[in-house]
C-alpha cells in the first residue's frame, strides 16, 4: 500500500475515512499474519529436512568434505575449524557448542590435534559423542602414525604431539581409511541408507585409485628432493609423492621462528640447494619470504585443508593443486 | 514373420550382452572391494597381534626396555593402547603460575603496593565423573594469601531439554571478565567495575547454575541463557552485595552471539543479578550488566578484539552528603543510589609472538566518604604489551594511570609471566 493513499480525500466524510482505514489496516494485518505464517512454515520445513538428514559436526574442513563426498544429501555437514586458522589454536564458539550439542556424530582426527575438542564436548553436553560413544568417530583409528615418540616426551621439546604426528590426512591413501571408516559409521548410524553410502564410497575411492598414480607420476621426476616446511604438518604428504622435508620454519613445534633459526636455515637452505619453501596459507608469511629472498629458494603455498583457498574446493582439488605446486617449486 | 523372429533374436542379443558387461562390472566393482577389506583385515590383525603381544608382555611383567625396539607406528598402537589403562582415570592435572611484579607511585605502605609476588598458583583437576557428570576443581595459593577454593563444581549434562546444570562452588557465567580465570584476561587486573563490585579476583560463589540454548528456528545468532543462585556476598573488596552468605543472590544472563562472517563474530549479552546488602530478608540490591564483543581476524594470526562491559546498580539505600560550613565548600549533593561502571578493552594481536591494547575504566563507587568526594568515579587508562613465548608461557607488561573519586591519582607498572604445565582446559566462554 502507498502511503499517499492513506491521505483524507476531502469528499470524504470522517467515518468513511475511519472504516476505510480499518478495513485497509484489517487486509494489511492479514497480510503480515500470513507472512509470519508462511515464514513460520518454511523456517519448520527447513528445520524438519536438515532433522531429517544425519547431523554431522567435523572438526575440520577436510573431514567434513569426505562425510559430504560419502554422505550425499542423507548427511547435514558443518566443520568447527576454518580451514583459515591454525587448526592447533581453534577458540570454539557459542556456534559450535550448539552445532555439537545438535549432532549425531562428531568426526574428529584424534590423537592431540584438537586440544579444544575437550572443552567443546564439555560445554555441548551431547555424551553420545563423548570418546567412546555411539556418534563418536577417530579418524586416526588404523593409520599408520609417523613421527612418534620414541621417548618420554617434554614440553621442552616443543608442542609435541604424544602420540605421533596428526596430520595424516594430507596423504591420500591415508584418505582411502578415512572415506571408508566415515561410511561404515554412517552404515551403523543410518542404516537405511547404507547402499547410498557404499555407493559413494566406492565412487570416491575409484576417483582416488585413478588420481593417486597420477600424482606420484608427476612428482617422479623430483624423488628424494628436499624443502623446507613452515610446521611438521606434511610429512604425510612428503612421504607420499616421495618428497623430503627435515627442517621447518619452527625451531620446535609451535614455537613461532627466531632470527636464529632464520639464520639456521639460511646456510641450510644454500649449502643444501633446497629449492623450496612450503607454508600453509595460516602460518605468517614474513618468515619464509625473508628467508625466500635472502637464499633465492621459492615459496610455495599449500593447502592442509578443503577449502582453505578458493583452488581448493575439496579433497581431490587440494591434492591436484598441492601437487601442481610442487611441481612447480622443483621444476 | 523370419524378420520379427530375427529382431526378437537380435534383441534378445544385445539385451544379453548388455547384461553380461553389467556383470563383469559388478563383478570387478566386487573384486576391488573384497581386496579392500582384505588389506582392511590385514592391518587390524597386525594391529591385534601388537595388542595381544603387548597383553601378554604385560602379564609376564616384562618391563619396555627388554622389547626390540618397535617401529614408529607400532608405538603408535602401543601408546594409544596405554592410554586405555587404568592410569586414564586418573584426572587430568594442571598448573599454572602467574607471577606480578607491582611498582607504584603511591607512598602509602598499603598491601599491594611495590611487590613482586606470585599472586597465584592454580593447581587444576578435573574429570568426567560418569557419563552424565564432570567434576572440576581450582585450588589457587599464593605467597601472601591463605590457599583458597576457587571453583569446585560438578557440571551435569544429562538434564531434560538439553540442559546443562552446574553445582558448587563456581564462577558464574555473567557478563564477559567474570566469567573467566586471571590467565585468560587480556589485562593483568580485572577491569575497576569488577574489582570494585564484584571483588578483586571476580566473582566465585558456592551455587547452583542452569544454562541452555534457546530454541530458535535460525542458526546466524546463537542464543544462550543462563541462570543461577548463589551463596550471598561477593568477592574480596566488592560493594555489589553484603557480605552474609546465608542471604542468597540470583544472576540471569543472555548471551547472543553472531558469526557475522568466518573472521568475525559479535556477541552482546545482558545479565541481571538481585541480592541483599545485609542481613535482612529483602533483596534490595538490584544490578544489570550489559556486554558487547567484537573479534575480528584481521589475517589467521592478527587478531582485533573490542570488549566493552557495564554494570548499573539500583541500590535501595540513599547516601546523605552535608555542607562543610567551615570553608563553605559544597559537598552537601545527594550520591545517586544508581552507581555504575563500565570498562572497554581493546586488544590486538599484532603477531605470533606479540600483542598491544589498551583500556579505559570508569566506576563510580557505592560507598563514599562525601567529605573526600573529588570526582564521581574512578577512571583509568591502561596500556599493555605481551610477549607469547609460547602456547604455555607469556609475560606482559601493563602501565595504568588511575585518578581516584576520593582524590589523587597514581601510575602503576605491572610485568606479570603466566605459565602452565600439565593439562590445563578452560572452560569455553
Amino acid at each position: 500500500m502507498v502511503s499517499g493513499e492513506w491521505r483524507l480525500n476531502s469528499q470524504m466524510t470522517n467515518n468513511q475515512y475511519l472504516t476505510q482505514q480499518t478495513k485497509q489496516g484489517r487486509a494489511a494485518m492479514w497480510r503480515c499474519l500470513g507472512l509470519c505464517l508462511s515464514l513460520v512454515t518454511l523456517l519448520q520445513g527447513e528445520a524438519l529436512a536438515s532433522e531429517r538428514r544425519l547431523s554431522v559436526v567435523a572438526t575440520l574442513s577436510t573431514f567434513a568434505d569426505l562425510v559430504r563426498v560419502i554422505g550425499g544429501d542423507y548427511v547435514a555437514v558443518a566443520s568447527i575449524a576454518s580451514p583459515k586458522f591454525n587448526p592447533h589454536f581453534i577458540e570454539p564458539k557459542p556456534s559450535d557448542v550448539l552445532k555439537t550439542k545438535r549432532a549425531n556424530l562428531l568426526v574428529h582426527a584424534g590423537l592431540d590435534l584438537e586440544l579444544w575438542r575437550g572443552p567443546l564436548l564439555d560445554a555441548a553436553g551431547n555424551t553420545a559423542l563423548f570418546p567412546g560413544g555411539p556418534g563418536e568417530l577417530d579418524l586416526s583409528q588404523g593409520i599408520e602414525l609417523l613421527e612418534v615418540p620414541s621417548r618420554a616426551a617434554t614440553r621442552a621439546q616443543g608442542d609435541i604431539h604424544l602420540y605421533g604426528n596428526p596430520h595424516y590426512w594430507t596423504d591420500p591413501e591415508n584418505a582411502t581409511q578415512m572415506a571408508s571408516a566415515i561410511a561404515e559409521k554412517l552404515t551403523v548410524l543410518d542404516p537405511a541408507h547404507e547402499a547410498d553410502y557404499r555407493r559413494n564410497l566406492h565412487a570416491f575411492l575409484e576417483r582416488l585409485d585413478q588420481k593417486i598414480p597420477e600424482w606420484r607420476s608427476r612428482l617422479a621426476p623430483y624423488q628424494g628432493r628436499e624443502l623446507v616446511g613452515d610446521h611438521r604438518a606434511w610429512p604425510y604428504v612428503m612421504r607420499f609423492l616421495g618428497l623430503r622435508m627435515e627442517q621447518h620454519l619452527e625451531p620446535k613445534p609451535g614455537i613461532p621462528p627466531t632470527p636464529k633459526q632464520l639464520e639456521f636455515l639460511q646456510h641450510y637452505i644454500t649449502a643444501q640447494h633446497i629449492p623450496a619453501i612450503a607454508r600453509a596459507g595460516y602460518f605468517p608469511r614474513g618468515a619464509a619470504e625473508s628467508l625466500a629472498r635472502r637464499t633465492g629458494a621459492k615459496v610455495v603455498l599449500l593447502c592442509q585443508n578443503v577449502g582453505e583457498l578458493p583452488a581448493c574446493s575439496d579433497y581431490i582439488a587440494m591434492m591436484d593443486y598441492n601437487v601442481t605446486q610442487l611441481v612447480e617449486a622443483l621444476r | 514373420m523370419r524378420l520379427l523372429t530375427g529382431l526378437i533374436c537380435g534383441w534378445f542379443c544385445f539385451a544379453q550382452a548388455g547384461w553380461a558387461d553389467v556383470s563383469e562390472r559388478r563383478v570387478d566393482d566386487l573384486t576391488q572391494e573384497v581386496q579392500r577389506l582384505t588389506q582392511l583385515i590385514e592391518r587390524l590383525q597386525g594391529t591385534l597381534q601388537l595388542q595381544q603381544q603387548r597383553i601378554a608382555e604385560l602379564e609376564v611383567g616384562r618391563s619396555q626396555p627388554m622389547l626390540p625396539t618397535p617401529t614408529a607406528s607400532q608405538v603408535g598402537a602401543l601408546q594409544r593402547q596405554a592410554a586405555g589403562s587404568l592410569s586414564a582415570f586418573n584426572p587430568e592435572i594442571g598448573v599454572l603460575a602467574d607471577i606480578v611484579g607491582q611498582l607504584s607511585e603511591s607512598s602509602a605502605d598499603g598491601e599491594g603496593n611495590d611487590k613482586l609476588s606470585a599472586r597465584e598458583m592454580e593447581l587444576v583437576f578435573g574429570h568426567p565423573i560418569d557419563p552424565y557428570s564432570r567434576l572440576d576443581v581450582t585450588v589457587s595459593f599464593s605467597d601472601f594469601e591463605a590457599a583458597n577454593l576457587e571453583e569446585a563444581y560438578i557440571t551435569h549434562w544429562g538434564l531434560p531439554g538439553e540442559i546443562r546444570g552446574r553445582v558448587g562452588r563456581l564462577k558464574p557465567k555473567i557478563g564477559k571478565a567474570v566469567a573467566i580465570h586471571r590467565d585468560s584476561l587480556d589485562t593483568v587486573d580485572e577491569p575497576l567495575v569488577v574489582q570494585s563490585y564484584l571483588g578483586a579476583e571476580g566473582l566465585s560463589r558456592t551455587g547452583v547454575e542452569l544454562s541452555g540454548f534457546l530454541p530458535v528456528p535460525w542458526t546466524a545468532v546463537t542464543h544462550e541463557l543462563t541462570g543461577g543462585v548463589m551463596e550471598g556476598g561477593v568477592g574480596e573488596g566488592g560493594t555489589l552485595f553484603g557480605a552474609v552468605r546465608r542471604r542468597p543472590s540470583f544472576y540471569t544472563h543472555l548471551k547472543n552471539f553472531w558469526d557475522i562472517t568466518d573472521a568475525s563474530n559479535l556477541e552482546l549479552g545482558a545479565t541481571h543479578l538481585v541480592g541483599s546488602k545485609d542481613a535482612d530478608s529483602s533483596f534490595e540490591v538490584n544490578a544489570l550488566g550489559l556486554d558487547a564483543t567484537l573479534v575480528h581476524h584481521v589475517t589467521p594470526t592478527n587478531k582485533l578484539k573490542w570488549q566493552n562491559e557495564a554494570y548499573l546498580q539500583h541500590r535501595d539505600e540513599t547516601v546523605t552528603f552535608t555542607t562543610d560550613e567551615s570553608t563553605g565548600e559544597v559537598t552537601s549533593t545527594s550520591m545517586s543510589n544508581t552507581p555504575w561502571g563500565w570498562y572497554s578493552l581493546l586488544d590486538y594481536r599484532l603477531s605470533p609472538r606479540f600483542g598491544i591494547g589498551g583500556r579505559f575504566d570508569y566506576v563510580e563507587p557505592v560507598e563514599v566518604d562525601p567529605a573526600l568526594l573529588v570526582r564521581h568515579a574512578d577512571t583509568a587508562w591502561s596500556g599493555h604489551l605481551t610477549f607469547y613465548q609460547s602456547e604455555f608461557a607469556r609475560w606482559r607488561l601493563q602501565l595504568r594511570h588511575t585518578n581516584f573519586a576520593q582524590g589523587g591519582d597514581d601510575n602503576i607498572v605491572f610485568l606479570q609471566g603466566t605459565v602452565a604445565i600439565g593439562v590445563h582446559k578452560h572452560q569455553l566462554q
